[in-house]
C-alpha cells in the first residue's frame, strides 16, 4: 500500500471514529480549557461530578440525559478559539462551561457573540470581558462569570495589606518580585497602583524574573538590599521552584502575595515539604477554607473519585463548575431550555446562598445589569454577586488569603469571617 | 528556466479551487471551520516559502510579519475606528514597510545567523506590544472584539478561499517567470547567480517583500477573522513552526505544497480531537509529521506526483 493510501486511509478512520464517538446526546454540555492543567481538571471534574448527579436523578428537562464534551485549549488562544468552535459547530453543544485563563477566554469571547451559547467561565476574572456586557449587554448576554472579577479581587489586596500587613505588621515597605508573565504583569499594575496609594505601603522595587529561573539567590540578595519590610511574590507558572528555594535560603524576609501553586492541596507535595511560611490571595474556596455542606459533600465525592489524581481537591473553580452547571441547569429548567433569552434572565435570577453555622457563607448568584455595587461604585453584570465588605453577609468574598505553614498545614488568614489560622511570619525571619 | 503557462494550468487551478468552492454543500459548518484555518495556514505557509523555501534564508520570524499586520488593521479598527477597507491595506503597507526596516540589515547574513536574528525580531515584538502603549495593543491580554469581516461559517470560509486562491495563483504566476527562477537559483547556489551577474540582494529583498506582503494580508483578515488578538497568539514558537512545517511537509519551493501541508496538519489535528482530546494528540500530530518528513524530505507534493507518475505513467 502507498504512502498516500496509507494516509488517506488513516485520516478516513479517524474521521469514522470522530463521527462515531459523537453520539447523539439529549443534551450536550462542552468543557472548554487545558486538560493538562490542574485548573482544568478542576473545572472539568467538577462539571462532571454535577452532571451525573443530574443524570442519576432523572435527568434534566423532561429526563433527559446530560453529555460532558471536551475540547482541549493547551491554554493557547487560537487552540481556544478552534475548541470553541469545535463545541459549537461539531459537537452543537447547549451549553458550555470553561476553565479557561484570561487571553483565551478573551479569544474565543467573539465566537460566543457569533454563537448566542450560553457559557459559564469559572477561572478568569477579567474584568474587561465584565466590562463587554456593560458596553454592549444585548451582544455578550450569554456570558456568565462566577469568580469575582478583578476590581472585586483588587479591593481584597488593598484591605489585607492595609488591615493586616500595614496594620498589624507594621510594614510600610514592599519588593515586588515578579514571574514575567501576562498575569504577573496585570497582578503588578493593580498592585502597584493600589497597595502603595490605599494601603500606605510603598512599593521600593520590582524584580521581574524568568519562569525558567532556577537560581533565585541573587533576586532574594537584591530583595534583602531593597530595604523593603516584605516581599510581595506574583508568581502564577513555577511558583513552586521559588517557594521551595525560599524556605531552603531562609530569605530573611516574609513573602506573601499571588502564589498559584499554593493555592491547590498539591504545593506541599511539589515543594518537597519546603513552602511553609508562604501566604497567598485566593480565590474561593480556597485551600483551608471552611466548607459549607454542600460544598463540603462535592469536596467529599470529587476525594473518592479522584483523590488518587492530580489534582486530589478541587482548585476553587471546581467548586465555581459544580455551583454553576446546577444552576444553568436549574435556569434551563424555569427557561425550557438553554435559548439564550429567557435562559439568560432564569440564569441571572439564579441565587444559591449557601449557609454555614446560621451565617452566610458562600453564595452563588449574579449581579443583574445595571446594579450598582456600593464600594466600587460601578456594575458588574453577570459576574458573582461578591460581597468584598465586611462582614460580608451578602455573598460569597471575592477572595481569602490562604497561608501554608512551616508544618504542612494551611489556613485562611484573612478576612477575619473567613479565618481558620493566624497570619505568621516564618520562624526564620528576624522580628522588626 | 521559465515554463509557460496553458490551458492545462489554468484548468488544474480552476479544478482544484473549484472542488474545494463546492466543499460547503458536502461538509458541515465544523469541518469548514477547520478549512477556514487550514486556508489562513495555507496562506502564511506560502508567503514564507517566498523567502525561506525559494532562497534557502530560513526565517524563524515570520510571525513577526504576521503580527504587524494583524495588530495594525486590529488597532486601526478598534481603536480609532477606521474602516476595515482602509485598515486592511494600511496594515499591508505598515507590514512591508516596518518588516523592510528590521529584516534588511539581516538579509546580508546567511545560515544559522539569519534564522537566529529573525527570531529574536520575534521575540522582540512579543515582548514590546506588551510594554509599548498596551492602552492600543491590550497588553498581555490583547484585543477582543475586533470587527469580523463576516459571521457564520460558509462565509468566511469562502473569503479565505478566495483569498488564498488569489495569492497561490499570483504567487505560482510569480514563480514561473525568471524571477522565480532566479529566486530558486539562490537557494542552490547564491554565488553562482551573483557571478551571472544578478544583484542578490535586490532579488532577496523582492522575495522578502513579496512574503511580507502576503504575510500582511494573512494577518490582517487572520485577526478579522478571529475577531480577537493576542501576543500569545501570534509571537509563539508554536505558531511559527506550524508554519514552516506545514511548508516543509507539503513541499518547500511549490505552491501547492504548502497548502497541501498545512490542509494536512490542520485537519490531522482536528480530527484527533475527539479520539485524544488531551495533550496526546500533538504528539500523534509531531509524530506523523516526523515521520513523513523522514521518510520523503521533499514533501507531501513529492508523494503525490510519485502517485500520480504510479497511475498515469511517467516521470516521477
Amino acid at each position: 500500500m502507498s504512502p498516500l493510501k496509507r494516509t488517506g486511509l488513516a485520516t478516513a478512520l479517524a474521521a469514522g471514529l470522530a463521527v462515531a464517538g459523537a453520539a447523539h446526546a439529549d443534551i450536550k454540555v462542552g468543557f472548554i480549557g487545558a486538560l493538562a492543567t490542574d485548573t482544568g481538571q478542576s473545572t472539568l471534574r467538577g462539571a462532571q461530578i454535577a452532571i451525573d448527579e443530574l443524570n442519576e436523578a432523572g435527568g434534566v428537562l423532561g429526563g433527559q440525559k446530560i453529555v460532558l464534551v471536551t475540547a482541549d485549549t493547551g491554554q493557547d488562544v487560537t487552540e481556544g478559539i478552534k475548541a470553541y468552535e469545535y463545541l459549537a459547530e461539531t459537537e452543537e453543544v447547549d451549553f458550555i462551561i470553561s476553565g479557561c485563563i484570561d487571553d483565551v477566554s478573551l479569544g474565543w469571547l467573539p465566537r460566543m457573540v457569533e454563537y448566542q451559547i450560553p457559557t459559564l467561565d469559572t477561572w478568569t476574572s477579567n474584568i474587561g470581558i465584565i466590562d463587554k456586557l456593560v458596553e454592549d449587554y444585548e451582544s455578550y448576554k450569554p456570558y456568565f462569570m462566577n469568580v469575582a472579577a478583578d476590581e472585586a479581587l483588587a479591593t481584597l489586596y488593598v484591605d489585607f495589606g492595609k488591615d493586616i500587613l500595614a496594620g498589624k505588621m507594621g510594614w510600610k515597605k514592599t519588593v515586588i518580585v515578579q514571574e514575567d508573565t501576562a498575569f504577573g504583569n496585570a497582578i503588578n499594575g493593580l498592585v502597584t497602583q493600589l497597595l502603595a496609594p490605599e494601603a500606605g505601603i510603598e512599593v521600593l522595587d520590582t524584580i521581574v524574573y524568568d519562569v525558567a529561573t532556577v537560581d533565585f539567590s541573587p533576586i532574594f540578595n537584591r530583595a534583602v538590599d531593597s530595604g523593603a519590610d516584605f516581599i510581595y511574590l506574583i508568581s502564577s507558572v513555577n511558583s513552586q521552584v521559588i517557594s521551595s528555594q525560599y524556605v531552603k535560603l531562609q530569605v530573611p524576609l516574609a513573602m506573601t502575595g499571588v502564589n498559584v501553586a499554593a493555592l491547590g492541596q498539591e504545593y506541599w507535595e511539589d515543594t518537597g515539604g519546603a513552602g511553609g511560611g508562604i501566604s497567598t490571595l485566593s480565590p474561593v474556596p480556597s485551600v483551608g477554607f471552611a466548607l459549607d455542606p454542600v460544598s463540603k459533600a462535592f469536596a467529599e465525592k470529587y476525594v473518592a473519585r479522584y483523590g488518587n489524581e492530580r489534582p486530589k481537591f478541587p482548585h476553587f473553580n471546581g467548586f465555581n463548575a459544580y455551583h454553576g452547571i446546577k444552576q444553568a441547569f436549574a435556569a434551563a429548567e424555569v427557561a425550557g431550555g438553554f435559548n439564550n433569552t429567557s435562559w439568560v434572565t432564569a440564569m441571572e435570577n439564579q441565587d444559591v446562598v449557601l449557609m454555614k453555622d446560621g451565617e452566610v457563607w458562600l453564595r452563588y448568584g449574579f449581579w443583574k445589569p445595571g446594579e450598582i455595587e456600593e464600594r466600587t461604585q460601578r456594575t458588574y453584570p453577570h459576574n458573582i454577586h461578591f460581597d468584598i465588605s465586611p462582614p460580608y453577609d451578602d455573598g460569597a468574598p471575592s477572595m481569602v488569603v490562604i497561608q501554608w505553614y512551616e508544618d504542612g498545614t494551611n489556613a485562611v488568614v484573612y478576612p477575619e469571617k473567613y479565618a481558620t489560622g493566624e497570619f505568621k511570619v516564618p520562624s526564620w525571619v528576624p522580628s522588626k | 528556466m521559465t515554463s509557460t503557462i496553458n490551458w492545462r494550468h489554468l484548468l488544474l487551478w480552476a479544478v482544484f479551487l473549484g472542488g474545494l468552492a463546492l466543499m460547503p454543500q458536502f461538509v458541515t459548518r465544523g469541518t469548514l471551520r477547520t478549512f477556514i484555518f487550514a486556508n489562513y495556514l495555507a496562506i502564511f505557509a506560502m508567503s514564507w516559502d517566498v523567502l525561506s523555501g525559494r532562497t534557502g534564508y530560513v526565517s524563524f520570524g515570520h510571525p513577526f510579519l504576521i503580527g504587524i499586520g494583524a495588530y495594525t488593521s486590529a488597532i486601526l479598527s478598534y481603536r480609532f475606528h477606521v474602516p476595515v477597507g482602509w485598515s486592511i491595506p494600511i496594515a499591508v503597507a505598515t507590514t512591508m514597510i516596518g518588516g523592510t526596516l528590521f529584516f534588511l540589515p539581516a538579509l546580508r547574513i546567511r545560515g544559522s545567523y539569519f534564522a537566529l536574528v529573525t527570531l529574536a525580531f520575534m521575540e522582540l515584538m512579543y515582548q514590546l506590544v506588551q510594554v509599548i502603549r498596551p492602552d492600543l495593543t491590550g497588553g498581555t491580554r490583547g484585543i477582543s472584539g475586533v470587527q469580523t469581516l463576516l459571521r457564520g461559517a460558509v462565509n468566511n470560509y469562502y473569503l479565505s478561499l478566495g483569498l488564498m486562491g488569489v495569492i497561490a495563483i499570483l504567487l505560482w504566476s510569480m514563480m514561473r517567470t525568471r524571477l522565480g527562477t532566479a529566486l530558486s537559483a539562490i537557494g542552490m547556489n547564491e554565488e553562482a547567480v551573483e557571478g551571472s551577474g544578478l544583484n542578490t540582494t535586490k532579488l532577496k529583498l523582492f522575495a522578502f517583500m513579496v512574503g511580507a506582503a502576503v504575510a500582511g494580508i494573512g494577518g490582517a483578515f487572520y485577526v478579522h477573522y478571529l475577531g480577537s488578538i493576542a501576543p500569545r497568539a501570534l509571537f509563539d514558537v508554536n505558531f511559527l513552526f506550524t508554519i514552516i512545517v506545514a511548508a516543509l511537509l507539503g513541499g518547500a519551493s511549490t505552491i501547492i505544497g504548502p497548502m497541501l501541508g498545512a490542509f494536512f496538519l490542520t485537519f490531522l489535528l482536528e480530527y484527533l480531537r475527539p479520539l485524544l482530546p488531551g495533550a496526546e494528540r500533538y504528539f500523534i500530530y509531531g509524530l506523523i509529521a516526523l515521520l513523513l518528513y523522514m521518510y520523503e524530505p521533499r514533501g507531501l507534493y513529492e508523494l503525490f506526483h510519485r502517485g500520480r507518475a504510479r497511475i498515469f505513467g511517467g516521470r516521477a
